[in-house]
């Protein structure tokens, strides 16, 4: 024992290199709020047209760019107007808003669980949600109904999977972490085979689902922006106004009882709201993963694990790091457009593995 | 704060794990809550900070029932040390006590409440705290860790403290810090203390009262000295002890002896012969393989007398400092006659006690076992010139045998024994 004080009196908390904004969250919160800002504009910036991208079969130029981008007049090409206002802004603010919702979600699943290995599809939402787009797009709804459809199916069966998922969790009223999340395992499990099965009869018709089933933000409208614009921001600000008491629930449930948080009230309200903007989210734009899991990640290794700081800054770092994913997934080959959650996925899956032995080697899971 | 609990009872399911259990903490009081594993202390720490649900009527703090407070009231009651705390979060030491703020908070959009930072400061000086408070809590020792969690529940700024073995895995002076630290709070703060602790003398070296609960009972509450008799705790851990009083704190202190009560062996008994504080070991190791036994003549004051009163062994005494007289020898010959087997523990022997030697001599002559504890070629313990080391040969030659140690004695005493049978 002596030993081991000895040694932690001289060796400096972990993540001191970072301890600069651990001290000022603040400060960092302003810098990715700015980072935010500057992402969304340069975003809108970037496409197969450019200005920034490969300019084919014609390269927009930034003067171009921000006449059209402000609406003034000039001499450019009529659609330019288009390209930005109809296409590409609404594409980023989607971005924005899912990977901040994605991110929030995360967050709070990983408090919720008290595990760090939590992501906002851990109670079956991305499994559910699957099911139901996936029918749509077989049956062919979306071209008989409408654009909604298939999203209205996803969202509702991502909804009625987490309600079963979360009453296979729940006995009297109190809500078991752990037999939630085994559930979240094993009907996640049963969904993937039904999804699986469904592929396999859908043979030609696949290659129409893998966008939704990979994430892409190709569908992006403004409508979908207007519908989901309120609720992940009502969802993202009540998870950060409880920030103080999910950190106490990361002490267990009973600790988080003795400091004046209710836990089954916190874990209902938690899940509750993570499951909506969640299915919210995949409902339009399929599943993107990995931003869930990784963005509270890096986030808690920059600012720390204080909810107060950290909610804000994976909101603002989740929107950034998509709205980049998906810029690079829409220019990256030429002509092509990437499912954005292959990005998300080849960026997160090294970095998760990184995160692995680092919580091996150094005993705490940052 | 005073705490009244009245006819607290509480099941989980079918199996009732509080039955009727009354008691008052009073102000600035520090009550021990005792008990063997499984005899619903933590179930009582938990009905009072409302994590089970009691019956309301059962529990009041200042004669306020317990379900008419809030969950931020109450928060701001009773703060809870839990065994350990652990966390897989990054959490910094100041964050960890920070969150002793949030019965506190008055907004959720705002932060901390002005004088919180200064609040959770003055927390971390007082449970000795402050220089870690930019560590990780996650690499913190184990009495570190419960010094940051009393920090925390300090800035819970509670009426009282209630304690969940908060030193069960800590070492002996982690434990003593743990409870000087918690002790220190009491007095000076006179914070009312409620701690479910394990270690009986722990207990009783810091508690005012002791509540000792058995099977959901309140089997005993009062001063250490009362409730910690060899009976209660027999009857409550089904174990022998021996309370003593400590010379230097003049607390009570309390030893094991052993768990199995004496299987009479036969009912045939063994009569120690002994004296000077060579009998104690002797007496002990033969209680604990179970042996039924008597022994004299002891003089009053000699160790071997406490040691065999201790035991709850029938000795034969005389009085302090003083020859053995006819009448004592008399009741040691027939204690003698009862025996099965006599022991001759290597006691000193003098004029005073000579009549020990010539009472093995009696039983030998009177068919008795008699075993005789070696050591004729250590130096001599006769003060009667090479008259007792004569004797003792006389015995081996009539055949006395020689035992070398007293794990021996205990083999052949008990070959002899089960020879009975």
């Amino acid at each position: 024992m002596a030993l081991e004080s000895g040694q932690s009196d001289v060796e400096p908390a972990k993540g001191s290199r970072f301890a600069f904004f651990r001290r000022n969250p603040l400060l960092f919160i302003v810098l990715l709020f700015l980072f935010l800002l500057v992402s969304t504009f340069l975003a809108v910036l970037v496409g197969t047209l450019g200005p920034i991208g490969p300019g084919e079969p014609e390269k927009i130029s930034l003067s171009d760019a921000m006449y059209a981008i402000l609406k003034l007049d000039g001499d450019y090409p009529a659609y330019y107007t288009a390209v930005f206002w109809d296409v590409r802004i609404p594409r980023v603010l989607l971005a924005g808003l899912v990977g901040a919702a994605l991110a929030c979600a995360g967050t709070a699943m990983q408090a919720i669980f008290r595990n760090p290995m939590a992501d906002p599809f851990i109670i079956g939402v991305s499994s559910g949600a699957a099911v139901g787009a996936v029918s749509a797009g077989l049956i062919g709804l979306t071209t008989v109904v409408g654009a909604f459809t298939a999203p209205m199916l996803a969202f509702v069966s991502a909804l009625v999977t987490v309600l079963v998922v979360y009453k296979m969790g729940t006995v009297r009223g109190k809500v078991y972490v752990d037999t939630l999340l085994l559930s979240g395992v094993a009907i996640a499990a049963f969904l993937g085979a039904i999804v699986s099965f469904l592929i396999f009869f859908a043979r030609d018709d696949y290659h129409q689902l893998i966008p939704w089933l990979l994430g892409s933000f190709a569908v992006a409208k403004w409508s979908y922006v207007w519908i989901l614009v309120l609720p992940v921001c009502f969802g993202v600000c009540l998870v950060f106004l409880f920030g103080r008491e999910l950190n106490a629930l990361l002490l267990g449930e009973e600790t988080a009882h003795n400091l004046g948080a209710d836990p089954e009230f916190l874990k209902k309200l938690m899940l509750t709201t993570a499951a909506l903007v969640t299915a919210g989210a995949v409902a339009f734009t399929g599943i993107i993963g990995f931003v869930g899991l990784i963005v509270p990640h890096m986030m808690r290794i920059l600012v720390g694990a204080d909810h107060r700081a950290l909610v804000p800054a994976s909101i603002l770092f989740g929107a950034s790091f998509l709205i980049w994913a998906d810029a690079i997934s829409r220019t990256i080959i030429p002509g092509q457009e990437l499912p954005v959650g292959i990005i998300t996925a080849l960026c997160g899956g090294p970095f998760f593995l990184y995160l692995l032995r680092r919580s091996r080697t150094s005993g705490s899971m940052s | 704060m005073r705490i009244d609990v009245s006819d607290l009872s509480f099941s989980f399911g079918v199996s009732r794990v509080l039955k009727n259990v009354s008691f008052t903490v009073g102000d600035g009081e520090f009550l021990g809550l005792m008990g063997p594993n499984g005899s619903g202390k933590t179930t009582l720490l938990r009905c009072l900070t409302r994590y089970l649900p009691a019956d309301p009527k059962a529990v009041f703090v200042d004669m306020k029932p317990l379900h008419t407070l809030s969950d931020r009231q109450l928060a701001t009651t009773f703060a809870v040390v839990p065994q350990s705390s652990s966390t897989d979060f990054p959490f910094t030491v100041r964050e960890i006590v920070t969150m002793g703020r949030i019965p506190h908070a008055h907004s959720r959009i705002l932060g901390s409440r002005a004088g919180d930072a200064r609040l959770v400061s003055a927390a971390m000086v007082a449970s000795g705290c402050d220089f870690l408070a930019d560590r990780h809590f996650s690499e913190l020792s184990g009495g570190e860790r419960q010094r940051v969690v009393i920090a925390r529940a300090l800035a819970q700024e509670p009426k009282a403290l209630l304690l969940d073995e908060p030193t069960v895995y800590l070492d002996i002076s982690g434990q003593l810090e743990i409870m000087d630290l918690v002790k220190k709070l009491n007095k000076e703060r006179s914070l009312t203390i409620v701690a479910v602790l394990h270690d009986i003398n722990l207990a009783a070296r810091y508690c005012d009262r002791i509540a000792l609960l058995h099977q959901g009972r309140l089997e005993a509450i009062g001063p250490p000295s009362d409730v910690l008799t060899p009976e209660t705790i027999q009857s409550v851990y089904g174990v022998d002890v021996a309370v003593r009083k400590d010379p230097f704190t003049h607390g009570i202190y309390v030893m094991p002896r052993s768990i199995t009560t004496s299987a009479r062996k036969n009912g045939a008994r063994v009569h120690v012969l002994c004296g000077g504080g060579s009998g104690g070991p002797i007496l002990r190791q033969l209680v604990e393989h179970g042996f039924s036994l008597s022994s004299g003549v002891l003089n009053v004051l000699d160790s071997d007398y406490e040691c065999a009163v201790d035991l709850h062994i029938p000795v034969v005494a005389e009085v302090p400092f003083s020859q053995i007289s006819d009448e004592t020898n008399r009741g040691n010959l027939s204690m003698i006659d009862d025996s099965r087997a006599v022991v001759v523990s290597r006691f000193p022997v003098g004029p005073g006690n000579f009549k020990n030697l010539e009472a093995a001599r009696y039983a030998l002559d009177n068919g008795k076992k008699v075993f005789v504890i070696s050591g004729l070629d250590l130096p001599s313990v006769d003060f009667i010139g090479g008259r007792a080391d004569a004797c003792l040969r006389g015995l081996i030659n009539a055949g006395a045998v020689e035992v070398s140690s007293v794990d021996e004695l205990t083999r052949q005493l008990g070959v002899e024994l089960e020879a009975l049978k």
